[in-house]
């Protein structure tokens, strides 16, 4: 199979590169950029760990082919903060205790940032309505949503 | 300033050796669409995508949003020789809501149908549906279009779609044909689709009377589950609250959707509060055709397909 050439925005970064046709956008990430924030579990849109910021916009990175994000903007857990200024969401995440093992929480916060993103102030249960489509086995989801309530409250008072 | 474009600084940024060796070459690239290569085809235009499908047929596997296809090919990406994306593609993507008919692209997501107001308001049925599938992930990327054509009797979209009386556009190079929806599957994802053709639209008639609807879906979970069933009811009623039209359509019950006949006529011309929701009920469960499966048995299927008609009409009745 021919390579695809494929320039995209990742992070505010501008990036291209050649893909194979059917390469997923999480292995793009993970192996070719070397973002290895984003996990996968399920690798079937199910479990949500490799959640990312398609345009702004929540999606299953497993599901999407690195060629169709040509010219779109993607937003990767690495794209939220950094070690001197952590995001809102990852902040309430540590305070609340809403990670255990870890391995659901970038996938948890890019669903959840993509929410407050469109939605400032959302009730409790559009929280959980956008978390949906993560799984989480350790935590039991109370602190999580509890986690996204606190950093919803903490950026209407900014 | 959105909240995720801040801290901007002190990010680890991408980096690794496939993507310096082509950072140089960004200026090139421009910002045109990959098109050109056989094994990803990204046409911009209608015209170009349907003269793909009449070139390359089955070879290329169409994608849109791709969350039933890379679940499909989970595992076997690479068998797949070529790849048809539709979602660079505009035209599909519109909504028109006109005096007589509504008009909604193949390409419109879930998301969409979820969230905009006109389709809540003229299609509750299939706002209710849409957001209901699968999780925010999955109504985001994934289409009205591609529900449609993966035909699996377990669609959240098709039994709403049968009780408005859809119609599907198919384009091919030739021209188009329209198929009723209850028409357009013959069985467990299959459907009348030639491999040179493309789902362009959903056509649905306005309807002029009242209506009252009732949406249900059965699931092991609320999210992220593949239905056990789904029903989608609607009632046409006049001033004296006859029903002058009923459709009760039902999902993952049959080798395909279905609409259920002997409800729909039993239903029709009685004033509303002289319907026995029972009697609807039992008639619904008859006509059903279910298989046991991991997501109920036989038995369980009847037995819900005639509650939740039941509690559907009783709610109508209570209005």
């Amino acid at each position: 199979m021919s390579k695809v050439k494929v320039a995209f925005t990742l992070n505010d970064q501008e990036v291209s590169l050649l893909v194979q046709p059917e390469e997923r956008l999480l292995d793009t990430i993970r192996d070719r950029l070397n973002l290895t924030g984003t996990k996968e579990g399920c690798g079937v849109g199910e479990c949500g760990a490799c959640t990312v910021m398609l345009d702004g916009q929540a999606v299953n990175s497993c599901l999407v082919l690195t060629a169709q994000v040509y010219g779109r903007e993607v937003r990767t857990v690495e794209g939220l903060g950094g070690e001197e200024e952590l995001d809102k969401l990852q902040q309430a995440f540590i305070d609340h205790q809403a990670v255990q093992c870890g391995f659901c929480t970038p996938g948890m916060l890019m669903s959840a940032r993509a929410l407050l993103d469109d939605t400032g102030s959302p009730t409790r249960e559009e929280i959980k309505t956008a978390l949906d489509g993560n799984l989480c086995r350790c935590t039991g989801y109370k602190q999580i949503v509890e986690a996204v309530e606190a950093a919803a409250e903490a950026e209407e008072v900014d | 300033m959105k909240n995720s474009q801040r801290n901007v600084s002190s990010r680890p940024k991408a980096s690794g050796s496939d993507f310096e060796a082509e950072k140089e070459n960004t200026q090139e690239l421009g910002r045109e669409v990959p098109v050109g290569s056989a094994d990803y085809l990204a046409p911009e235009t209608l015209n170009k995508a349907l003269e793909y499908r009449s070139r390359y047929g089955y070879k290329a596997v169409v994608i849109a949003g791709g969350t039933d296809v890379m679940v499909d090919y989970f595992e076997g990406l690479t068998e797949v020789s070529s790849w048809l994306d539709l979602t660079k593609i505009a035209a599909l993507k519109e909504m028109k809501f006109g005096p007589e008919e509504i008009r909604l692209g193949s390409m419109v997501t879930h998301l969409k149908l979820a969230t905009d107001p006109r389709v809540g308001e003229n299609l509750p049925l299939l706002a209710e549906a849409a957001s209901e599938m699968g999780s925010w992930q999955i109504q985001s990327r994934g289409t009205l279009g591609g529900n449609i054509v993966t035909s699996s009797p377990a669609g959240d979209t098709l039994a709403p779609l049968l009780a408005y009386q859809a119609r599907f556009v198919l384009g091919s190079v030739s021209g188009q044909r329209e198929v009723a929806a209850e028409d357009f599957f013959t069985g467990p994802k299959e459907n009348v689709m030639n491999q040179d053709e493309l789902l362009l639209e959903v056509m649905i008639p306005v309807s002029r009377e009242r209506t009252l609807s009732r949406w249900k879906k059965v699931g092991k979970r609320k999210a992220v589950i593949i239905s056990s069933l789904t029903m989608a009811l609607l009632l046409e009623l006049d001033e004296k609250d006859v029903i002058t039209g009923a459709r009760a359509a039902y999902g993952a019950v049959a080798p395909t959707p279905l609409r259920a006949e002997e409800v729909e006529n039993y239903l029709a011309g009685k004033s509303l509060s002289e319907v026995s929701a029972e009697r609807a009920g039992e008639l619904a469960a008859r006509e059903i055709s279910p298989i046991t499966d991991i997501r109920g048995t036989v038995a369980y299927r009847r037995q819900v397909t005639r509650d939740i008609t039941v509690e559907a009409l009783l709610d109508m009745q209570q209005g």
